[in-house]
């Protein structure tokens, strides 16, 4: 049987003790067998955070899991522990001007968390799985009568400092948005954590970690589809590991995509506008008729394909599509390269719609991409890749 | 010829902070619903709606953005078509409210200078977690000469008033110039237009 094959063609490269990466690429562009958590596997390999060679993956995993631990100790549950004792103020008054003054860092901190809690409470709404619990939860987090959980710490504080106010020094009132008009995410009993929480935290950690860059919304859209694959690993070794090495993963993936999340990068080599100006340039030696027809309605790349090529495309499609497209995204010997095709190979199959639609009717179907089986979208981004020009 | 279903063209944009409920305003507006599950806007997202207005079909043609920061200079690329603009608070939201001067600034440095605009104040159905009078709303748009309302995108309260108070703000002033003047303005573009009957004939 074909699928048999295809089984036992990933098996030969991953049952070797060095895994010839290269060969791992060129199969897994075709797409992953979703059985026995080996997308998980292969995501973590073409991801580049486990090695190839293999005997170094105990030593490799255990370093990389204790470090994890040692992220969330320092930055969610010290801070957590300090402000549920109250002793966030002591010696450091809430309009101390010193830079270093743990308040400035705890507004700072909750400004990020307000966002990113807004975000992860509205990821992948059409599936249950986020608000589900998860089997894994962080034991000091979840037995700590609430007190730190960080949805719960954007909630506290904004109370606790709701009369503070600091201009000028970069610090404005804090936002004072209390509520979180989700009823549909009912917090967790003591013990028991939802997968979005799990996500919230990787994020705030990311952007912890990660000054320069924070956390701008759309991350959240590239951790979930990561973290799904990562958390629904039938191998449970490694399904209870999925926060760290999801973690792990988002961040080398995002050490790729990053300028595309940067506003003062766009107009650089990896910069968003580029990737959309290369795109143009694709469709018009792809498909010249739909090129000049864009032209003419002034319907321009950043109308869709900003969310398509920021995201991956996981806006775009449902979670199960989103992670055959990713197969072969990171596949790609070139990342992102073949993401254009694939952009291009999406407008190209819509041509006749296209050529024939006004500029409302046109941007409503780009944006909202109608259902179909995306193996004929990769087909044809493949076939577009393999054109000469 | 294909008949055109519409007399006129507007187009209008809504901006404001992450979270206030642009999304959700159009949504109401557009599909008369109200999911609390909506993703987070990236860039920019784009809806149809005709509504009629003393006799005339008006096409309205209405643009919703992403309010983080990061997506600010995508965004504002929009304002300078935009004949309408909608900027909206949290009234549970302090901060989102002392930022609608920041969007104030945006438009002037990026918007048509005659552009309609209005300030809603969402979420109105969330009194007790309000954090911003009505009276301080109003006060900011007395201000600046701008219509106000609050609206409830959950609640379904003013949501089609606002959008029918724009539209008409627009209508009062296209209809005070020379008719063969407005065409000008209102239409998105001739070429598209003739294009559009165009390819309706040929259907
Ligand atoms: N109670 C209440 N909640 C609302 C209302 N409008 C929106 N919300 C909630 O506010 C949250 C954010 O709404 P969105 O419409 O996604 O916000 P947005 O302004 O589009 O945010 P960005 O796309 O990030 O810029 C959602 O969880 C909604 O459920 C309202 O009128 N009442
Ligand atoms: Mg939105």
């Amino acid at each position: 049987m074909a699928y048999r094959a295809r089984l036992k063609e990933f098996d030969d490269v991953l049952d070797q003790e060095v895994i010839d990466l290269k060969k791992l690429k060129s199969l897994s562009f075709h797409g992953i067998p979703d059985d026995q958590g080996r997308r998980a596997l292969c995501w973590r390999l073409l991801l580049n955070y486990l090695p190839t060679d293999k005997s170094q993956w105990p030593l490799f995993l255990q370093e990389k899991r204790q470090l994890y631990k040692q992220f969330i100790d320092e930055m969610v549950v010290m801070p957590g522990s300090q402000e549920g004792n109250g002793d966030v103020t002591e010696g450091d008054h809430p309009l101390s001007i010193n830079p270093d003054s743990q308040w400035q860092t705890f507004f700072k901190d909750n400004e990020v968390l307000l966002q990113i809690d807004k975000d992860v409470r509205r990821l992948c709404p059409d599936i249950s799985f986020f608000q589900q619990p998860t089997e894994f939860p962080c034991q000091e987090i979840v037995n700590s009568n609430d007190v730190k959980r960080l949805h719960t710490r954007v909630q506290r504080s904004v109370l606790k400092c709701a009369n503070v106010e600091r201009k000028g020094l970069g610090i404005t009132k804090i936002a004072l948005s209390i509520k979180k008009a989700n009823e549909d995410y009912a917090p967790m009993t003591e013990g028991k954590e939802a997968h979005w929480e799990v996500v919230e935290r990787i994020l705030f950690l990311y952007a912890k970690l990660n000054p320069g860059q924070g956390y701008v919304q759309g991350m959240n859209e590239i951790i979930g589809p990561i973290y799904h694959a990562f958390a629904c690993d039938p191998d449970i070794t490694f399904r209870e590991h999925a926060e760290c090495d999801s973690f792990f993963c988002f961040t080398n993936l995002m050490s790729e995509i990053r300028d595309f999340f940067i506003k003062s990068l766009d107009e650089t080599d990896h910069g968003i506008n580029k990737m959309m100006s290369r795109m143009l340039v694709q469709l018009k030696n792809s498909d010249l008729d739909v090129w000049l027809k864009f032209q003419q309605l002034e319907l321009k790349p950043q109308f869709y394909s900003f969310r398509w090529i920021t995201l991956l495309l996981s806006q775009e499609f449902p979670l199960p599509d989103v992670l055959r497209i990713w197969d072969t995204l990171f596949s790609d010997e070139s990342r992102f390269d073949f993401l254009i095709y694939v952009c291009c190979a999406m407008i190209v199959i819509l041509r006749n719609k296209l050529l024939n639609g006004d500029f409302p009717s046109n941007l409503k179907l780009l944006q909202n991409f109608p259902p179909m089986d995306v193996q004929i979208i990769l087909s044809k981004a493949v076939e577009l890749s393999k054109q000469k020009n | 010829m294909a008949k055109k279903t519409y007399d006129l063209l507007f187009k209008l944009l809504l901006i404001g902070d992450s979270g206030v409920g642009k999304t959700c305003i159009l949504f109401r507006f557009s599909d008369d619903a109200f999911t609390t599950t909506f993703i987070s806007t990236i860039g920019i997202d784009f809806k149809i709606k005709t509504v009629e207005l003393r006799g005339k079909k008006i096409k309205l043609q209405i643009w919703d953005t992403a309010g983080q920061e990061r997506f600010h200079t995508i965004t504002t690329s929009y304002y300078r078509g935009a004949m309408g603009i909608m900027l909206v608070y949290d009234i549970t939201n302090e901060k989102s409210f002392e930022n609608i001067v920041k969007w104030l600034r945006n438009i002037d440095e990026h918007a048509n200078e005659d552009v309609e605009k209005m300030i809603l104040g969402n979420k109105c159905d969330m009194s007790d977690k309000r954090t911003v009078s009505k009276e301080r709303g109003e006060t900011i748009a007395r201000e600046h000469g701008i219509r106000f309302m609050e609206t409830s995108a959950k609640a379904n309260i003013n949501i089609d008033k606002a959008f029918n108070d724009l539209a008409e703000a627009i209508l009062d002033k296209t209809a005070g110039r020379e008719p063969g003047d407005h065409v000008d303005r209102v239409l998105v573009d001739r070429k598209q237009q003739s294009n559009t009957s165009r390819s309706c004939c040929n259907n």
